[in-house]
């Protein structure tokens, strides 16, 4: 027979100096887990968002990113025309050719510098990213030092607000719209023209192509024309392929998170096993009377670990409570990859929250384990002569 | 009496918890160094006899543009100026991106007198000099991929659409050795010579001359084709650190919180053990031990638990970073990983802090017992 729940809940409220101490440490481990794994997922999310499936990045072999990639005009005229290649209503293929530019900004907040991409791009390179909407200003005109700028961007680095002007290039460019993408990386970059950028920039070429596919296997079969074309020395990979890949930025956050997480776990189950140690030590007495009164030792046991489970289940709650705030929080980083800034916020998801719930039971587990097996195994007769 | 022996006494009583709070103290310690070590090493200065005395030029509008290599020579005529050499850097791929590692094309003539730092016997560095395709790589390098002098290796080209070969020559020690070296030369042939330098790294000949030399230079190039920018390699190194956020508000974060962390599990084990020892502080009481040698006494065992603890914590993140190289599993983002003393010695000073701080609540409380309420207590 089960010793009932009631028994362990009013336990923890008698010894209540313990149960909130070790409640706490175990939920500021896993506040501690949450959110620097929300950091991770964050800058996850913003890659991850990015890509469209139907979309193809042409770069140029052996580059792995747009920043460091180059597609002569040469190129371009060849692929712009091969079978599966989407079209607009009016007949025109779906192909963006883009200039890509690093651009070493300061930061609003410390006056460091960082870089941030600028995409020379036109007017199709807005037709095939859906994501990408202005929400003040106008477009930049063709023929115009004009720049458009991601919403991040604005925030958070100087001169780059709507009606100021950046000097760049060989000239000065006036910011005349502010644009978002939904979270995606694109919210991190500073659109303009691609002819005018390419010429203050002397790129006689394009950095990367995307194009529209009409449908998957036509993708496929792009994708496989393009990197197998040995004239071409171009690789082509699906747009949501080429932002997972980016997602390994996130990589070294994770590993500490974790490390650090696994360390604080251990430091905390201890704690644990010494708040249970302690509370079968002063119910030895009561242990004995609950065997005497008929309960088995498995029901003991079963009941101490059941009280750690809940310490352990506590702390879990208290935890994600801590964390919650921390959520829809917006930072940066640097993309190494691209060796461009990205801007994204920690994401606090509920498969997140029930992670560190999970990781909170084994915290309790894990502590009230021995403790449970040492009440379980104590003679009733000693018990009850005690004291 | 001997007051030391009673503590000791006390805190044996009860091994296990004593056991299990000094263990929980000391993951936590260790998380804390380990925490305090990354900001040691995103902000390590330069090493180096004059490494104070370097200035980096870079492109002003970003890192990845790259200079006319015609500026090395009108560096040299900028007053003050006593060397220059380049470093481009090349971020090839050595068969799989998972091995990530720093590589530069350098100009082997001008490269030692810059770095004194980087240690390397002579004759593996005339080899290098003499042989166009040869290059040059630190100690933990050659360990992680089991080279051998006279290997050859390749690095894929992705920021270059040139791969290279190379014929290994030498291995460098020094504080980081995780670099690869190699002839800029040999970039600009199979690139078909475009004449371009990725950062001038400059000595002066004093650090009176640092800033005359960054504002002779950069004006100089104002307005050209190329501007650029010039700093102290400590300026670029932190430029460095802030690109990658606001990683000091992240470890201050999570540091504060795991030190709230062992204040708590202390305060806690404190509480325990002081609540089943009423009565005895009733008897102390009773023999005369007035409330300030209770509380001390207390106080001293909890700041002892917590202090074993801490340095089993911050001496165990020295031995355990000592072995475990952190540069293979951060992306290279730390090629020396070490716990400092200054770090363990300040981690035994919080320790110490917390232990004292956990044990005033419950120590007060009991040591203000009435003794005839304490004797009352039922454990």
């Amino acid at each position: 027979m089960a010793i009932p729940l009631s028994y362990n809940l009013r336990n923890m409220r008698v010894r209540a100096f313990s149960t909130v101490m070790t409640t706490l440490s175990i939920g500021l481990v896993v506040a501690v887990f949450i959110g620097v794994m929300a950091l991770a997922r964050g800058l996850e999310e913003a890659f991850v968002a990015t890509g469209v499936p139907l979309n193809l990045v042409v770069l140029r072999q052996g580059s792995q990113v747009e920043t460091s990639s180059v597609v002569t005009r040469d190129s371009l005229q060849v692929i712009k025309y091969l079978p599966g290649v989407a079209v607009d209503s009016e007949g025109t293929p779906l192909v963006s050719p883009e200039v890509i530019v690093l651009l070493n900004l300061s930061k609003r907040s410390d006056g460091q510098g960082s870089n941030v991409m600028v995409r020379g791009v036109f007017e199709k390179g807005f037709g095939l990213r859906p994501q990408v909407r202005l929400v003040a200003g106008r477009l930049f005109r063709p023929g115009l030092r004009e720049i458009i700028v991601g919403r991040s961007v604005a925030e958070r680095f100087q001169n780059a607000g709507l009606g100021e002007m950046m000097r760049f290039g060989r000239s000065h460019w006036r910011v005349v719209g502010l644009f978002e993408a939904g979270r995606t990386a694109f919210d991190s970059e500073i659109w303009a023209d691609a002819s005018e950028l390419g010429e203050d920039f002397d790129r006689p070429n394009y950095s990367s192509v995307l194009i529209r596919a009409e449908n998957v296997p036509a993708l496929r079969a792009m994708e496989r024309r393009i990197s197998d074309d040995r004239r071409l020395h171009l690789k082509a990979l699906s747009e949501l392929a080429y932002y997972a890949e980016q997602t390994k930025t996130a990589g070294p956050i994770k590993i500490l998170g974790s490390f650090m997480a696994v360390m604080m776990a251990i430091g905390a189950s201890f704690a644990a096993m010494n708040t249970m140690y302690a509370s079968v030590a002063r119910r030895s007495r009561e242990i004995g009377v609950l065997r005497v009164l008929g309960f088995r030792s498995g029901s003991i046991m079963l009941s101490f670990l059941t009280e750690s489970l809940l310490l352990g289940l506590a702390g879990g709650v208290v935890g994600c409570l801590l964390a919650l705030p921390i959520h829809g929080l917006s930072t940066g980083t640097t993309n190494f990859r691209t060796f461009s800034d990205v801007s994204f916020a920690f994401r606090i998801t509920p498969d997140l929250l029930l992670r560190g719930l999970a990781f909170s039971l084994v915290m309790g587990g894990l502590g009230g384990l021995l403790p449970a097996r040492l009440a379980s195994r104590q003679p009733m007769v000693d018990t009850l002569r005690e004291g | 009496m001997n007051y030391l022996h009673f503590i000791w006494k006390n805190m044996v009583r009860n091994r296990r918890r004593t056991v299990l709070t000094i263990l929980s103290i000391a993951l936590s310690l260790f998380v804390l160094a380990t925490l305090m070590t990354v900001l040691t090493e995103l902000n390590r200065e330069p090493e180096g006899e004059d490494a104070h005395l370097r200035l980096v030029v870079r492109r002003a509008s970003s890192l990845g543009d790259r200079l006319p290599e015609a500026y090395g020579a009108k560096l040299a005529r900028v007053p003050g100026v006593r060397t220059v050499t380049t470093l481009t850097w090349f971020g090839g791929i050595y068969i799989d991106e998972a091995n990530f590692f720093a590589s530069f094309a350098c100009d082997p003539d001008t490269l030692l007198p810059m770095y004194p730092e980087v240690r390397i016997p002579p004759e593996q560095f005339k080899a290098f000099q003499k042989e166009r395709t040869a290059a040059f790589a630190g100690r933990k390098l050659f360990e992680r991929f089991k080279w051998r002098l006279g290997d050859r290796i390749t690095l894929q080209g992705t920021i270059y659409p040139v791969d290279l070969e190379f014929v290994l020559r030498g291995i460098y020690t020094g504080t980081d050795e995780t670099t690869f070296f190699f002839h800029r030369a040999y970039l600009e042939e199979s690139l078909g010579r475009p004449g371009k330098v990725g950062t001038f790294w400059l000595k002066a000949a004093s650090a009176a001359d640092i800033p005359r030399i960054i504002d002779a230079v950069d004006t100089m190039f104002k307005n050209s084709d190329a501007e650029t920018k010039t700093e102290t390699e400590r300026a670029f190194q932190l430029g460095f650190v802030s690109m990658m956020g606001n990683i000091k508000t992240l470890v201050a974060g999570i540091s504060s919180v795991v030190v709230f962390t062992i204040l708590l599990v202390t305060a806690n084990t404190m509480a325990m053990s002081i609540r089943e020892r009423a009565r005895e502080i009733a008897i102390l009481k009773t023999l005369g031990f007035g409330r300030r040698r209770l509380l001390a006494i207390l106080m001293a065992e909890s700041a002892a638990i917590a202090l074993i603890g801490g340095a089993l914590g911050t001496v165990g993140a020295r031995l355990f970073y000592s072995v475990v190289d952190v540069w293979r599993y951060t992306q290279g983002m730390f090629p020396i990983f070490i716990v400092e003393p200054s770090t363990i010695l300040l981690g035994l000073l919080l320790s110490v802090l917390i232990g004292l701080a956990s044990a005033a609540f419950p120590a007060f409380r009991v040591s203000h017992l009435t003794i005839a309420e304490a004797l009352r207590r039922v454990g």
